[in-house]
């Protein structure tokens, strides 16, 4: 199973790459919209979690345009800060405040890839 | 001798006495019926002298009137009476010789008593018929009527004294002559009269005219009635005629006298009840034309208008042709309405009918400086006839050319001395003269009218002010409303109407707190209540959680002419809407500003937290001893700092409302939703109960936030296995949210501070929870109650207002 994991902070890319690794997922990582669609064409991914606050487009827009091309590849939505006055993030699979406890976000991406 | 038998046979067979006698009266033979008649046998007296036998006892005698047939040769009859009552008629027949001398008289005697009777009684009838006929004529005579009678052609064959007097012809001119009393225009009349008459028609009691022999009118009152002979057949005509000349006068002045007080009497009654002015003129004008009233066939009222110096039509009545006259004459006729009635219809209808003479009224000017009729009328003050308006010089060329009158008459209008316009009328569709009779009443009613007029123009003017007032009244977009002394709500414009979603009638009338405030009692803060306390002026921002509103209100009281206080006026204006735009003004723009700062520090801070934190994990893991300690106080102390950093920006959010009408389940249900997930995991059953759908005014965002709180707040107090009830209900004008939870419960001592901020028993969180959903409770003028029992469970009540 092969996750995208779009964040423009490079140590959470690395702390989500080692612990989604550990968890046997296959973990391929943008630090910016632009690489973030590159991949998500490049690379196929089972799933994605992407973070909304981003240097160039912003998380929601990347969510449309990915729910556009596949409308059931499973998104999770992890941002540092609530937005959810857009509610275009109802469009997501799932909505993770990010947090030093990636319990909730490992459950959620079993949950979505039908693991449990 | 056969022959002489038979003979006696058919003379006894006879019913009647039969005797005869010779000519030296000798009886020769008497009949069975006369023996029984006269109770004698035939052989005691045949071949005696008839006169001995009959002539002395003063009964029947058959010698008297044989004696004249014996002395004439004629037959004679004559009639005796037996006994007084018992009446014979007695006939002698010759019986003569060859020769032709008599020899011989037959007398039948016939019982004739029925016939007498019958004579006598014709008699005594015909002397009282004479007697009567003499009294009549005596009656006739000196009757005071005139008494008549005349042919079938009118020729006078009776006349009495009385119509002597009546009529001033005597008997002797009068007799012979076709009828000599009927004016001649009348002679058609008559005729048709003795027409009638002579198909056998009483003309009763018929009021005409007639004409004595000085020549003079008079007024009669007539009865002719066919005169018939035997035979039943119309052979003359009978007239009784009666002078009510005198009668009629009175009778005329009588009516006249009361017209004039009836008129009067409707003109001032419709002055009282009538302020409006077009009624007003309508009423006065069709009082004019009226055959009731004035009977003028057209009327014209013209008012000064002193700006512009003119005199201008204000209205006009009467016919536009003789077509459309005759047409409303017959109409008029026919409904038979009274002048009462008409005036009662133009109270009570539509205010003006646009005719075409109206229209044609209102276009007519004339300059006040023009020397014309009207406006001498105006100026001098005085009344003009104008007979023929060829003749006369000043008359009005508008109106010839205009109306094509071609005589009028003019009154004006004069209130308190000031003439306000005049009064115009014509006899255009039936040439009628207007005579000195029409000129007293027109400008007597005229002077009566003008003080009305007057009052209902300086009505009107004020009606218009008043008019234009209530229209800004009403049409502000500021509430005003206008209460008496106790809290009575008096008055109020449109807005305040819309404002409170009712009709006028449903407020006005009320308390000013039942129905602004939604209270049973004055409350202090009451503009109102201020004003009357300080009776002076005031302006004041005003929040009414009733309404749901912020209005600037600007009280005033209201003192009555002598300085009493007698209520208050109130202005609001409803800044609700401004204030909620200020708000998310600065709201806004506080938020862009906190934003800014909440996605800086959640960026800036919250990445690295994560970023230590998650590290610290994976240490943590890997470490052992001190070490791990260590990792681990990293990992707590920076899942404690991203616990509050989660508290701190939704709390940032949660400040911001955004109100609408939302169905209260439905938004109930939502927020559930959001937990459902939660609620499967700890195994908690959820038990719905929601009363009829409500809308209520809030902002859902906040609401499901608040139910959010509570719910999130109830899962953490059952923590795993429990039963979770959520209900809807109305109490009194709040929707309920009841929240109830078969949790651990809150200790009494707990209890007070559970909506404090930072006030939390829970190990993780900051407590801001239920601080916030109190929070947001409040700004919707709501409020929440807790009620708990520790091991039993905690219920929360979350009561919404329903109206705005």
């Amino acid at each position: 199973m092969k996750i995208l994991v779009v964040d423009d902070d490079e140590h959470i890319l690395r702390l989500y790459k080692d612990e989604l690794s550990e968890e046997g997922y296959e973990v391929v990582l943008a630090v910016n919209g632009q690489e973030a669609l590159e991949l998500f064409h490049k690379e196929d991914p089972d799933l994605v979690t992407l973070d909304i606050r981003l240097p160039d487009i912003d998380g929601i827009q990347l969510l449309r345009q990915m729910k556009e091309k596949k409308p059931r590849l499973p998104i999770i939505m992890s941002t540092a800060y609530d937005y959810r006055d857009d509610f275009s993030i109802w469009a997501s699979e799932a909505y993770i405040v990010k947090s030093s406890d990636l319990n909730e976000l490992k459950a959620t991406i079993k949950r979505l890839l039908g693991r449990e | 001798m056969e022959e002489k038998r038979r003979t006696e046979v058919l003379l006894n067979s006879i019913k009647a006495g039969v005797i005869t006698l010779r000519n030296d009266f000798r009886i020769l033979s008497i009949n069975k019926c006369f023996e029984e008649w006269m109770n004698m046998k035939a052989f005691e007296i045949v071949g005696k002298d008839s006169v001995e036998v009959f002539h002395k006892d003063g009964e029947i005698c058959p010698h008297c009137v044989a004696k004249i047939t014996f002395e004439t040769g004629e037959i004679n009859s004559i009639v005796q009476t037996r006994k007084s009552d018992n009446h014979l008629e007695l006939t002698s027949y010759p019986v003569k010789d060859e020769n032709g001398n008599v020899i011989e008289s037959i007398v039948f005697v016939r019982d004739v008593t029925e016939h007498v009777r019958c004579q006598e009684e014709v008699i005594k009838l015909y002397k009282e018929v004479s007697q009567t006929k003499e009294y009549l004529e005596g009656i006739i005579e000196n009757s005071e009527d005139a008494i008549i009678s005349s042919d079938l052609n009118g020729v006078i064959t009776s006349w009495n004294k009385g119509a002597d007097k009546m009529y001033g012809f005597t008997r002797e001119e009068a007799i012979g002559r076709f009828l000599p009393f009927v004016p001649s225009p009348l002679i058609e009349d008559e005729k048709e009269s003795i027409e009638r008459i002579k198909n056998g028609e009483i003309l009763k009691d018929i009021d005409t005219i007639r004409q004595k022999s000085d020549g003079t009118i008079i007024d009669v009152s007539l009865t002719r009635s066919p005169i018939r002979d035997a035979a039943g057949r119309v052979v003359g005509i009978s007239c009784i005629s009666r002078d009510i000349s005198e009668k009629k006068r009175v009778e005329l002045e009588l009516i006249r006298r009361n017209q004039e007080l009836s008129r009067l009497f409707f003109i001032s009654s419709a002055m009282r009840g009538t302020l409006e002015l077009d009624r007003l003129l309508r009423m006065v004008l069709t009082a004019v034309t009226m055959s009731d009233g004035l009977g003028f066939n057209r009327a014209i009222l013209f008012l000064v208008d002193e700006n512009r110096n003119v005199l201008r039509g204000a209205m006009g009545v009467g016919p536009a042709s003789p077509d459309e006259a005759g047409q409303i004459w017959e109409r008029l006729s026919m409904e038979k309405k009274t002048l009462f009635d008409i005036m009662r219809d133009i109270e009570e209808g539509p205010s003006r009918k646009d005719s075409f003479f109206d229209r044609l009224s209102l276009g007519v000017e004339i300059s006040l400086s023009e020397e014309t009729i009207l406006t001498k009328a105006v100026k001098e003050k005085s009344p003009f006839n104008i007979q023929n308006v060829k003749v006369e010089p000043l008359s009005d060329p508008v109106l010839i050319q205009q109306l094509g009158t071609q005589a009028y008459a003019v009154a004006p209008l004069i209130s308190r001395d000031k003439v306000i316009g005049a009064i115009w009328v014509d006899n255009h569709f039936n040439r009628r003269l207007i005579v000195e009779e029409d000129m007293r009443f027109l400008s007597a009613f005229s002077n009566h009218v003008a003080t009305a007029i007057e009052s209902a123009r300086l009505f009107e003017q004020v009606a218009l002010t008043e008019q234009e007032l209530e229209n800004i009244f009403e049409s502000m977009s500021d509430m005003v409303y206008f209460n008496s002394k106790d809290y009575v709500i008096k008055k109020i414009n449109r807005a305040v109407s819309e404002k409170l979603g009712k009709p006028a009638e449903k407020i006005v009338g009320k308390k000013c707190y039942e129905v602004l405030h939604g209270t049973n009692e004055p409350r202090p803060e009451c503009p109102h209540y201020k004003t009357m306390m300080t009776e002076r002026a005031y302006v004041e921002e005003f929040e009414e959680p009733f309404l749901g509103c912020t209005f600037i209100n600007s009280s005033s009281p209201i003192f009555n002419s002598s300085g009493e206080f007698i209520g208050t006026v109130h202005v609001a204006r409803d800044i609700t809407e401004i204030k909620k735009l200020q708000e998310k003004l600065v709201l806004s723009e506080r938020m862009a500003a906190l934003g800014e700062v909440a996605a800086k520090v959640a960026h800036d801070i919250r990445n690295p937290l994560v970023s230590v934190g998650g590290f610290a994990r994976r240490l943590e893991k890997k470490l052992d001893g001190n070490l791990k300690e260590y990792a681990s106080i990293i990992v707590n102390e920076t899942a404690r700092l991203e616990s509050i950093l989660n508290e701190i920006l939704s709390f940032v959010r949660g400040a911001k409302l955004e109100k609408e009408m939302v169905n209260m389940n439905e938004l109930v249900d939502e927020g559930i939703s959001l937990m459902k997930s939660e609620f499967d995991e700890r195994h908690i059953v959820l038990v719905k109960e929601f009363a009829m759908s409500h809308e209520i005014y809030a902002d859902p965002n906040s609401i499901k936030e608040a139910l959010l709180n509570v719910l999130t707040n109830a899962v953490q107090a059952i923590g795993s296995n429990g039963t979770l009830f959520v209900n809807t209900y109305m109490s009194d004008d709040s929707a309920v949210i009841e929240v109830k939870d078969t949790g651990k419960g809150i200790s009494d001592e707990v209890l007070p501070f559970i909506f404090d901020p930072f006030f939390t028993t829970k190990v993780s969180g900051t407590g801001l929870g239920l601080t916030i959903t109190h929070k947001i409770i409040e700004k919707h003028n709501g409020r929440i109650e807790v009620e708990s029992k520790v091991n039993r469970g905690s219920t929360f009540k979350v009561f919404l207002p329903l109206k705005r």
